[in-house]
């Protein structure tokens, strides 16, 4: 199979998608984000790993995955690039949100005590 | 043959009011404070208009000392509840030229963001891609944020 048919289910695109945003994640974090069974899973990983889109390393119990560099093209290292570009961003627009919620609170605070 | 989504979705729920989260992305003053990858500081270079048409020009210095300009020319805009815009030519950082459509909604305080991202033609996304794989840099930062991001779990 190449990697656009690979590609081409939107299960095996979400676990793609994950691993780009989160980095390396167990089997078991993977199955527990999606309804399909864990044996389903299992064999769409094992399709990712025959394209060579993500790699499995074994780290004590565990079966780690995380993206394989070899086997993305630009289109979808940009995916990637672009994925993880953003949940920086959003991580960064949240503690500024929670500046700004601070912020609004205590003007209120004041404002109340105002008589 | 399926060809990888040319569409990105992106989604997530802020524990902020839809006004603060509106003001983050249209008030120059806080969007440099988010806007930048790590590593980098943002400076507006062209004044922010936020309406159709309108545009957002910046500056982002990177930690290597390099400065990537950046434009932001709005599509559509419609108060506390959608922002499209895209990247334009002057833009080194992103050379990718797609559409980005982002929308706000609000429940029970919390704002969620959905965001779409598209390629608009076939061939913008060829030429994208050529000037994507074309920049070395580019690929190197891709590098150092996948170590940067590993170490930081």
């Amino acid at each position: 199979m190449d990697t656009f048919t690979a590609l081409a289910d939107p299960t095996r695109r979400s676990i793609i998608e994950m691993l780009a945003s989160d980095g390396e994640m167990a089997v078991s974090e993977i199955c527990k984000r999606f309804h399909s069974s864990p044996p389903a899973i299992s064999q769409h990983l094992k399709v990712l790993r025959e394209t060579r889109l993500v790699q499995m390393e074994k780290q004590a119990q565990q079966r780690i995955y995380s993206l394989a560099p070899e086997g993305m093209t630009e289109m979808e290292d940009w995916l990637v690039h672009t994925r993880r570009l953003w949940t920086e961003r959003f991580d960064a627009l949240d503690a500024l949100l929670a500046k700004e919620k601070k912020k609004l609170q205590k003007s209120k605070h004041r404002k109340g005590r105002k008589k | 043959m399926n060809i990888p989504a040319n569409e990105l979705h992106f989604t997530r729920t802020f524990d902020a009011p839809r006004e603060l989260v509106w003001k983050a992305w249209t008030d120059p003053k806080q969007i440099v404070q988010w806007w930048g990858p790590k590593g980098f500081t943002t400076t507006t270079t062209e004044k922010m208009d936020v309406v159709k048409g309108g545009t957002w020009g910046f500056v982002m210095h990177g930690p290597d000392g390099r400065d990537y300009d950046n434009r932001v020319v709005y599509d559509e805009v419609v108060r506390g509840e959608k922002l499209a815009y895209h990247h334009s030519d002057a833009d080194e950082d992103e050379p990718v030229a797609f559409h980005v459509t982002v929308l706000f909604s609000e429940q029970d305080g919390k704002t969620t963001l959905a965001m779409k991202m598209v390629f608009p033609t076939q061939k913008d996304r060829d030429d994208a891609i050529k000037q994507y794989g074309a920049e070395e840099g580019a690929k190197e930062t891709l590098n150092r944020l996948a170590q940067h991001l590993h170490h930081m779990r």
